[in-house]
């Protein structure tokens, strides 16, 4: 698609004969998705006539959009960013795998045989965290290296507070034992003397 | 007599619900959360909504949707300091309060600006809040009298005013409606049983999550464009000033504050959106009522007054057809109907007969919350403020962190997040190829409900497509869908649409 962005040739609007492209694409795939489904009869429909239909109006909204880019003056196509999608989705992948540990397939889907499988660590929010908020931040060029990991770190912190300890969400933070003992030790400490403040504070209060 | 004093009950009723210590505590969180998402410009309430629903799972429902809404409305209200002290539209609805509103700041009257904005929100959320509970109790019987033909039609009318409301080409707007639509068979069919467009994938043959999708390409997709255009940030370094509108200004104000809290709760009533709609409606009306029209654009206070108000009444009032019908009229309303289904709730006329509670006590909530945002939004405007310092480049990784957490949240499965990644990339390419991702979601939402309509239609007919043009009701909604579609591709209306959005800009 980079290449459209430049040159017009015979498409008069690039934008409209790629999205015209695009929108085919989802068609095909709908239809080739609800293919082996019955359409059933009018008063009894079958669960692929609705499948079906769309992707063949889609499709049709496709080859309108196509003659439309060929035949109209439009916009040309947007360039497409390579930086952003990669850092920000990959930072969002990376989270994925490792949040609880997870096997990775290559193929095994779409009738493609199974190729290999790595199976990954479930290493927690305090390595996913930091690692998916750096990653990400490369998407943007201003990005300081010092500042963002600083910052990574006390975003991690901040979110296991809030969901893991306010709001106990169940989302693994620490599942492979990474924080150093003492660290835990002391956290665990400062937990019961705060609830132990705060249960006598309650006391005090009148009922 | 009997109509005024059953509505009282009810908002009698609905205020015990909503002034316990806890749903008050919750209405104000999603206040807060909502002015800080409307502030900040690049995030939305639909991407904050589907962060914040894992949130919501250990509150009762009632308190759920509280803070849920809260965050939708206050969004609004703090959209409107973006967009006076940026010019930034820290909100897609407060696009026209840029243009009188900067104005008005950089000629040392932010003060008054903000002052008035909230003072008109604060006024429509009271009236809409009243327009609700007084057409909920009609509008639910007359959904009692829908069949399955109606309820089909109506929602093809919703989607049709999305199709209109939406920018650029008709012929994108309504494939993109059909993609969506597409998109909701994804999954079980739940009549045969037979999976459907999974490709054997069994992560969805429960079907596609809407906060999955509503992630993707409103977080997600949002970030990798924002990243892509860089603003300049015209933030007005002057001091804010007085925030009280002096005399002057409150006579200036009080008629378009009128003027744009009917127009905007009319256009929030309608489906597909119609809320957009409002503060441009109220703006050229304005302009067209005005005794020197060349004031506008120079800071004019009607420009900031009028527009404010519409949009913070087509809010509230965009929650009457969700509430009574079932039918969500815009993406944000979409995402509510996902998180009551979370918490079990079906939406639709039943809720106010078997669930008075949850629906008085949401409705008086919005009252008591359009107090609290005019307490968030004006002594607290120098927070908000230093908010907007924060950097991007801090600011966006740490939305990703927080969808990360969020997605994985809702179902405890890495596979949503990897699925939301998916529809990160999807919603680019959208960008990318001139499509508008909103009425995607809602007919994503819309489209199982319109399935399960047109079956149960057509088994009642026999199989005769005639229903839906014979019954009166769903004929006339039908009708009234066709001459949508023609009034989008005339070229006048066109032009005129083209116009509207070329301010949004």
């Amino acid at each position: 698609m980079r290449g459209e962005a430049d040159t017009r040739g015979p498409v008069k609007s690039p934008l409209d004969f790629a999205g015209g492209l695009f929108l085919l694409a989802i068609a095909v795939l709908g239809f080739g998705g609800a293919f082996n489904l019955p359409t059933g009869t009018l008063s009894g429909i079958g669960s692929g006539l609705l499948p079906k239909t769309l992707a063949v109006l889609v499709g049709a909204f496709g080859v309108l959009l196509m003659v439309q880019g060929l035949l109209f003056e439009g916009d040309r196509l947007e360039r497409w960013h390579l930086r952003g999608p990669v850092f920000v989705l990959g930072a969002v992948l990376v989270f994925a795998l490792l949040i609880r540990g997870s096997t990775v397939n290559f193929g095994g889907v779409l009738g493609i045989p199974l190729l290999a499988s790595v199976k990954l660590p479930g290493l927690g929010l305090i390595v996913a965290g930091p690692l998916s908020v750096i990653i990400s931040s490369f998407a943007d060029k201003d990005t300081k290296l010092g500042e963002i990991a600083v910052f990574s770190i006390l975003m991690t912190v901040l979110c296991g507070l809030l969901f893991k300890e306010m709001l106990s969400l169940p989302i693994p933070f620490d599942p492979a034992g990474l924080i150093p003992a003492p660290v835990d030790d002391a956290y665990v400490g400062m937990k019961s003397a705060i609830g132990h403040a705060l249960a006598g504070f309650k006391n005090l209060l009148p009922r | 007599m009997d109509f005024i004093s059953s509505l009282l009950g009810n908002l009698a009723l609905g205020m015990s619900v909503a002034l316990s210590l806890k749903n008050v505590a919750l209405c104000f969180v999603g206040c807060m959360i909502g002015t800080l998402v409307g502030v900040l410009p690049g995030v939305g309430p639909i991407a904050t909504i589907t962060m914040l629903l894992p949130i919501t799972f250990g509150i009762d429902p009632i308190g759920a949707l509280i803070m849920l809404a809260g965050i939708y409305y206050g969004a609004q209200y703090g959209g409107s300091t973006t967009a006076i002290l940026v010019n930034i539209p820290g909100e897609a609805t407060s696009v026209v309060t840029t243009l009188d509103g900067h104005q008005m700041a950089k000629q040392g009257r932010a003060g008054v600006a903000l002052g008035i904005a909230a003072i008109g929100s604060f006024i429509a959320g009271c009236v809409s809040t009243v327009i609700i509970a007084a057409l909920a109790t009609p509008l639910t019987s007359m959904a009692l009298l829908f069949g399955p033909a109606d309820y089909f039609s109506l929602m093809v009318l919703g989607l049709m005013f999305a199709v209109v409301l939406a920018r650029g080409s008709v012929a994108k707007a309504v494939a993109i409606i059909l993609v969506g639509i597409l998109l909701s068979t994804v999954g079980t069919d739940l009549e045969s049983g037979e999976e459907r467009l999974t490709f054997g994938w069994t992560e969805i043959s429960d079907g596609l999550d809407v906060a999955v999708i509503a992630m993707g390409m409103f977080g997600f997709a949002e970030i990798l464009r924002n990243l892509e255009i860089t603003q300049a940030r015209d933030v007005v370094h002057a001091a804010i000033g007085n925030l009280l509108p002096n005399r002057k200004d409150f006579k200036d104000s009080a008629a378009p504050i009128a003027r744009g809290t009917f127009l905007g709760a009319l256009l929030g009533l309608l489906p597909g959106n119609g809320a957009v709609l409002g503060p441009f409606a109220s703006y050229t009306l304005e302009k067209k009522l005005a005794k020197d029209p060349s004031r506008f654009g120079r800071g004019a206070i009607e420009g900031v007054a009028g527009p404010e108000s519409a949009n913070n009444a087509g809010a509230q009032t965009a929650f009457i057809p969700l509430l009574t019908l079932g039918i969500p009229p815009n993406a944000v309303m979409a995402l509510m109907v996902g998180a009551m289904t979370i918490h079990g709730i079906v939406p639709g006329p039943q809720i106010m007969t078997k669930q008075p509670n949850l629906f008085w006590g949401m409705i008086a909530s919005m009252w008591i919350g359009n107090l609290m945002l005019l307490v968030i939004n004006l002594p607290l405007i120098g927070l908000w403020v230093r908010f907007l310092k924060v950097p991007y480049r801090l600011m966006f990784p740490s939305i990703i962190l927080l969808c990360c957490i969020g997605i994985y949240s809702v179902n405890n499965s890495p596979t949503d997040v990897v699925m939301t990644a998916g529809f990160g990339l999807f919603g680019y390419a959208l960008i990318k190829y001139g499509f508008e991702p909103a009425p995607l979601l809602l007919a994503f939402v819309l489209g199982r409900l319109m399935e399960e309509k047109l079956r149960q239609a057509l088994v009642i007919s026999r199989g005769s497509f005639w229903t839906f043009v014979d019954r009166p009701l769903s004929g006339g909604l039908l009708a009234l869908s066709l001459v949508l579609v023609i009034i989008a591709i005339l070229p006048s209306i066109r032009k005129g649409r083209e116009e509207v959005f070329a301010d949004a800009d």
